[in-house]
Order: C-alpha cells, then structure tokens, then sequence
C-alpha cells in the first residue's frame, strides 16, 4: 500500500516539496542575515546588512511570505492534496478498483493520509521553527502575538487540520472541485472563528490600569498581546472614550486596558494547536467512518 | 457443497428506488454465469452487493457462505473484479497496475500476469492512458486474474470493445477459468457475448430475477408451440406459459415443460437462446413463474 501511495502521490509530493523548500530557504536565508552577528547597523529599525544579501532579505520580507504565505499554505495543501486523496478516486471510478483489493478500505485509506500528511507536516514544523528564529531575531519591534498562526506548533496543527478537512470534504462529496472550494470556505471560518473570537478567551485577560494619565504607556508592556484600545473614565466611573483620547473638557480619572501577557504566548500556541488537532481526529474519524461505509 | 454466490430476498434500494428487489439465486461452483438484463436491471447493483461495494437494504448474499460486509478482506483476497467501464490508474504504466496488483494482493501471481498480457503483446512500459479499449480491458482482467480468484465478478467488461476484440477477450478468459475451475458470474447485455462462453445464465429484468438456471437445462426446458388459434381462455395443461401470442387463426405459446404428447395441429420448436431471453425480458411479470431448480431443470 505504501509503494502504492507513492506512486499515485509523488507529484504532488514533489510540488509541495518545492515550495515548501522555496519558503523554507526564503525565512531561513532572512533570519540568518537578520543573526545578531551579521548585524552591521539598524535599517528602519531592523538589522540589514546593505549588501546584496541583505537587500535581497529586504525585498523577501516585504513580500512578506513570512506573515501572509504561512497562513494560505495549510490551506492549499487541503485543498489541493486533501481533497483529491479520496474524491479523485472517486471520480475516476478507480475506488472500486481500490476497494476490491486484498486490502481492507480502513487500511487503504489510513496508510494513504498517513504517507500523503506526515511529510506535510515535517514540512510545516521546519516552517515554523525557522518562523520563530526569524521573529527572534527580527529585533525589539516585532512581537510574536503578530505572528501567531506562522510558528509552530500553530502551522503543523493548522496544516494537520487543512489537509482532515480536506480530505473528508472529499469523501463526503465525492468530487474535488466542490470539495475544495467547501474546504477553503470551511477552513477560513474556522481559523478567523478561533483567531477574532475564542483566541482572546482561552485565559482570563489582565487588566492594565492606572490613574497615571502621564505615565499610561502601552509599550510598558512589550511583548503583550493588546485586545482592546484603552478606555478612559471619569471619576465617577462613566465611560469618556474607548479608543480614542478623551474630548476636550472631559476629566479622566483613570484608563483601562485588556492585555494577555508576553509570557502566555506558548501556552496560548498549545491551547489553540490542541483545538485544532482535536478537530482534525474529528474529521480524520468522519471521513474514516464514511470511506469504510460508503457505498461505491 | 458452499456455493460461491448465495442470495435470500436480496434487494437494494437507492432512495426510493428498488435497484433490485427479492432475488434468490444460486451460483454454483465451477460455473461460468452470464448475467443478462436491459441497462438498468439490476445487474450492477447485484454485483457490488456480491463484491461488498453495496450493503444490502434486504435479504442477504453470502460468498463461499460469508457476509461480504462482515468478512470483507478474507473474502477480497479471494474474488476478482473488474467494474464497469474497467477502472484503472490512467496515469500508471502497465508495469505499475502488476505492481499495484501485487502490493494489494497476498495470493497474487506475478509471473502468470506477465505471462498473460506478453502474449497479448501489451507493451509493460506503456502508460494506461495510451492503451486501446481492448488493451485496457486485457490489463483489468489480467489483474483480477492475477489475484488468483476462486470467483471471478465481471460488470459489463466488453461493453466498449469492437467485436473481434470482444471475441479475444471472452476467448481468453475461458481458457484463463478453465485450468483453475475459477467460478465467473459476468454480466453483459449482449446475448451473443453469454452464449459463447457461458454455462449458467441469470437473467435480470427491472431489478428482479426472472430465470436462472444451466444454459443447457434452460434450452431443454422452453419450447415455442405452435397451434390453431386457442379460444378464450383455454390453457395447454401442465405448461407453464411465459408469453403467449395469438392472430386470428394461430396461437404462438413461448412455454417452461413439456408434453407427452403434442395435441392435434401444433407443433414444437425449440428456443435460441437470445428468443428466450428476448422472450422473458419482454414479459416483466415472467419472473413471478415459479422458478425451476437446476436439478429439477435437468431432469
């Protein structure tokens, strides 16, 4: 079975190890010329040298593939190599050839996510390690909550739950075009879902405020993660303003702000990769129950 | 003996729809059985069902007395099938469908598959893609074949070949059967097909089981009498009529049995085989005739 799966898969095998080394070598070649050690003076605030390496770096990270690209990948590996895995057999009439083998369609189907997914998911993990030493290095002005879904382990749970999603959408409807399209829609509702709504709750928020009016400083917290803008009050505890300065004439008493610290950052990647793997056995678990008992 | 193919008031619905409905047959083992039917009849559906592709909606099928469903991998190792319109990974070469046939199967036989598709001429590095419809077909039968099958499922596989390689086919597919003793149960809506190789026929018509029995046996039973017009509603006694057809001075009766002694007037022809399928697909409630037992067909 597994010569088998290689040799439906190892096109898009070779695909994804392409791009997933083109990106690799993009994030790893930036966080290098961004090592402390290789730092000849502060460019905008970051560590450029300004040589043609270090102008090459410039222009990667504008393109910014390091923020934007390590959000759609996960998704584009579901839907392009999930969705196929089960649907394009389907579609090609071929799964009755498949499943009248001497190979029970439980084992077909686990051995091919198992040899299709774990390759994408080493890939993932580099990704996002390579991810985390470029932020590190990326110098006091970045902070991590701004990269949250680009760091592993958020980019091998998210890849892990892109490619369940995919490939149960393809069981379930059987053909890949209208599987991908529902795994593309399905997977940006959930990843926003968590990230706009359950993600600022996963621990209760801390709580910045002072009637320091001169001294209030947001940046007193660097490595915070701000979930709301502050809100000024008067002295008998009415709200004046939520975001923006007070109007002229108003006294603040005292301002008020929502923070998850710096030091929860880790914790916050296990709770939310752990949500998304949970989801991704689901699917696993769906798409197994329907391939077992589909009818062909 | 455990026949390979049992089924009790098997029926499978879709939906509303009863794509096959209340059929008990028996194939028994060692024959080749030609499984005919207008499209949409039933024929597929029954052999998913026998395959384990289906699960019943009634009634049951067993395989060498075994649920499909419930034994599914002792059985697989043990049937070949070939699906309609012949399924294979187009973008695989020859070489690469063994392969795949070898890597799946514990009892396979490597070099008789070899064997079989270099005497046909198939190029082993050619990809699926580029085979003729005939060559396509030999591969799918060369990797059921392969697979060493005590049954041998078949859903309509010279359907899309030309005569000659129809021919071909169907003439290496008996020679292929025969040395194993490999039970076959092939459908087809194609008398001609039936006829030449097989034994055992299965006729199937909007989903159920209008006769099944040995080709031979069915020849010797159903007979064309015709006689003076019958008036009324006079019936021939101990005939069971299947289609009667009357002008106004003659009465045709297409009949199961046989009479001692014809009565003044009439005479007996016997039935091609395509007549008496014609004859029960063209009569659905043929089926409802109580069905003859091999045994009692041969007697």
């Amino acid at each position: 079975m597994s010569w088998v799966t290689w040799r439906q898969h190892r096109l898009e095998g070779a695909w994804s190890l392409i791009f997933g080394s083109l990106i690799a070598a993009a994030i790893g070649f930036v966080a290098y010329q961004l090592h402390p050690a290789n730092c000849p003076g502060l460019v905008d605030g970051y560590c450029w040298s300004d040589d043609a390496a270090g102008q090459l770096a410039q222009k990667i990270v504008r393109f910014n593939i390091y923020q934007y690209g390590l959000v759609v990948f996960p998704a584009l590996a579901g839907a392009f190599i999930g969705c196929p895995l089960v649907a394009r057999e389907i579609e090609n009439g071929t799964h009755r050839l498949a499943w009248t083998q001497g190979v029970t369609r439980m084992r077909w189907f686990l051995v091919k996510l198992a040899y299709v997914t774990f390759p994408l998911l080493v890939g993932a993990a580099a990704v996002g390690v390579l991810e985390i030493i470029l932020i590190n290095h990326l110098g006091t002005g970045a902070n991590h909550w701004d990269f949250f879904d680009q760091q592993a382990p958020m980019t091998v749970a998210a890849t892990l739950f892109a490619l369940s999603l995919g490939v149960a959408a393809g069981a379930l409807v059987g053909r890949s075009v209208p599987a991908m399209a529902v795994t593309l829609f399905a997977f940006v509702v959930v990843r926003i879902g968590l990230a706009q709504i359950a993600r600022p709750n996963y621990m209760t928020a801390v709580v910045y405020t002072t009637h320091d009016l001169a001294g209030y400083n947001s940046a007193a917290y660097p490595t915070a993660w701000w979930l709301d803008p502050p809100s000024y009050y008067g002295s008998s505890g009415q709200l004046l303003s939520n975001g923006g300065l007070a109007g002229p004439g108003q006294r603040v008493s005292y301002v008020v702000q929502h923070f998850q610290p710096g030091d929860r950052f880790w914790t916050f990647q296990t709770i939310e990769s752990v949500i998304l793997t949970c989801l991704a056995l689901i699917l696993i678990g769906f798409a197994i129950y329907w391939v077992t008992r589909r009818v062909a | 003996m455990i026949a390979p193919i049992q089924a009790t008031g098997l029926g499978k619905r879709f939906g509303r729809t009863w794509a096959l409905r209340d059929c008990s047959i028996r194939i028994p083992a060692g024959k080749i059985a030609g499984l005919v039917g207008p499209n949409g009849a039933g024929k597929t559906t029954f052999l998913h069902l026998v395959a384990g592709l289906l699960s019943p909606t009634a009634g049951e099928v067993t395989v060498f007395g075994r649920s499909p469903r419930s034994n599914l991998l002792q059985l697989l190792d043990r049937i070949g099938f070939v699906a309609q319109d012949t399924p294979l990974y187009s973008g695989f070469t020859v070489a690469d469908m063994l392969m795949f046939g070898r890597r799946l199967n514990s009892r396979w036989d490597q070099s008789a598959a070899e064997d079989r598709l270099r005497s046909l001429e198939i190029p082993f590095d050619r990809k699926i893609s580029h085979l003729s419809g005939g060559q396509r077909s030999q591969v799918a039968l060369a990797l059921a074949l392969g697979k060493r099958p005590e049954l041998l499922l078949m859903d309509e596989p010279v359907a899309r070949l030309d005569p000659l390689a129809r021919r071909e086919f169907m003439q290496g597919l008996t020679e292929a059967v025969a040395e194993e003793g490999t039970t076959v149960l092939l459908s087809s809506h194609v008398v001609g097909d039936i006829e030449r190789v097989c034994d055992y026929l299965v006729i199937i018509a909007g989903g159920q089981v209008q006769v099944a029995g040995d080709i031979d046996a069915l020849l010797a039973l159903h007979h064309l009498l015709v006689g003076p017009r019958l008036a009324g509603d006079t019936r021939l006694p101990g005939l069971d009529v299947v289609k009667e057809q009357h002008t106004a001075r003659q009465s045709s009766l297409w009949v199961r049995g046989r009479l001692p002694q014809l009565p003044d007037g009439w005479r007996e022809a016997s039935l091609p085989l395509e007549e008496l399928v014609i004859t029960y697909l063209s009569v659905p409630g043929a089926g409802s005739l109580p069905k003859p037992e091999p045994e009692e067909a041969l007697a």
